[in-house]
């Protein structure tokens, strides 16, 4: 198979991926209404059902998810990994607490569209994109960090979405600040695990660019489908 | 990034990229738009089928008898009153109360076979009037209590329909002791 053929297959998978996620009752960020209601229910301290929210937000919204992936693609040490989720955590920690203690909220569909655009803007990075068509790359380390500002202020919008006891309130967005990294640790392992065993094969050198633009077109779509929310339900 | 001998032209580059942006648009055009918020501008959606994804169903049928009830409840200071409607998992009811003073409310829910006194509270204020539909979480009594706030008489409208089987009341001055009244009145074992 020529390359670009293969390409275009992997480009397909995305969409596959990315449509059996739009629509399965599964949203980019379930916060099913049974879990809504409940915490909107709870006013005071509740650490575990703040954190499983945390960590349940971070395995299922594929967003983040993808976002990972494409950051770990390319890096092949554990020091690397480390560091650059570590730059990834301190940024959308940051921004959550911030944004919850201060309430402020932007528009969620505008937030989750940059996200998506954070997917595609990777795996562009990834492919070479930046360093070929524009011959310049931004630095990939204040790129994921400043990713991790936006994708805190997400987590943190989508927060606030429910009306918050001021009761409990700092301990409960720790809580779930917690959980989220729970999630995400979750998620690194499988990630890694499927990763460290790819690798090894020739098929990571055939596949890496096709791979790389399914998970941009993912990221296109993601985008347009937030900004099809905003522009609908906004 | 993508290292050495392998790298990719720009013209490759180009052209993936341009490629990953149009099958993006035409994806969402063509299947996102239906089936995820019913706009079919290219009749895809009827097409493939995907334009019911979008809409909710419209009917639930239930099986069991419909009840309605309109219950005027008086209050005096300090006085307190609760109705409960005995609903299974699932079933729905439409509800609608006015009072003619200040009260304060509490919408809540025993499951059956929970212990005494045991109860999920779904709604609490003060205000003097609330409607809206509800949908039971489990089987049990679901319901309101209401306290009157004012120095005054006041008096409580509520109108339901929907699916409950039974309705039950108890009312006392705050300090006062419980019983347990059906609504005609009867008392009930607790």
């Amino acid at each position: 198979m020529k390359n670009d053929t293969r390409g275009l297959v992997f480009v397909g998978i995305g969409l596959a991926l990315v449509l059996g996620g739009l629509i399965s009752p599964l949203q980019a960020h379930p916060m099913d209404e049974q879990n809504a209601a409940f915490v909107q229910s709870i006013d005071g301290i509740a650490v575990f059902p703040f954190m499983y929210l945390g960590a349940k937000h971070m395995v299922t919204g594929y967003d983040h998810l993808l976002f990972l992936v494409g950051v770990i693609f390319f890096l092949y040490k554990i020091r690397d990994v480390v560091l650059y989720v570590t730059l990834f955590t301190l940024g959308h920690s940051a921004t959550l607490l911030f944004g919850v203690l201060a309430s402020i909220g932007a528009n969620a569909y505008i937030v989750d569209a940059i996200i998506g655009l954070s997917v595609a803007y990777k795996a562009f990075d990834n492919l070479g994109g930046f360093e070929r068509i524009f011959e310049f790359r931004p630095n990939p380390k204040i790129a994921v960090l400043v990713f991790g500002l936006f994708h805190g202020f997400g987590l943190a919008t989508k927060v606030q979405e429910f009306t918050l006891s001021q009761t409990g309130l700092i301990a409960n967005m720790l809580s779930f600040n917690l959980g989220v990294e729970i999630g995400q640790v979750l998620v690194l392992v499988m990630v890694l695990i499927g990763f460290t065993y790819w690798r090894h094969r020739d098929s990571f050198g055939q596949y890496a660019f096709a791979t790389n633009v399914a998970l941009m077109t993912a990221g296109f779509i993601l985008t347009g489908n937030q900004i099809l929310a905003y522009v609908l339900y906004s | 990034m993508i290292q050495s001998n392998d790298k990719p032209s720009v013209r490759r580059l180009a052209w993936v990229t341009t490629a990953s942006f149009v099958v993006a648009v035409v994806v969402i055009i063509g299947v996102v738009l239906p089936a995820e918020y019913g706009i079919d501008p290219i009749g895809t959606g009827s097409a493939f089928g995907l334009m019911g994804l979008s809409r909710v169903q419209p009917i639930a049928p239930e099986n069991t008898e419909y009840k309605t009830d309109v219950l005027e409840l008086e209050l005096g200071p300090t006085e307190w009153t609760e109705t409960t409607y005995r609903l299974a998992e699932g079933a729905s009811m439409l509800f609608s109360w006015e009072a003619t003073g200040p009260v304060s409310f509490n919408f809540h829910s025993a499951p059956d076979g929970a212990s005494p006194g045991y109860a999920e509270s779904f709604d609490a204020k003060e205000t003097n009037r609330a409607h809206g539909s509800y949908i039971a979480p489990f089987s049990g009594t679901h319901g309101w209590y209401w306290e009157n706030l004012g120095s005054g008489y006041v008096t409580i409208r509520l109108t339901t329909a929907g699916f409950y089987s039974e309705v039950y009341q108890t009312r006392d001055r705050i300090s006062g002791s419980r019983s347990l009244r059906n609504a005609r009145g009867e008392l009930l074992d607790q």
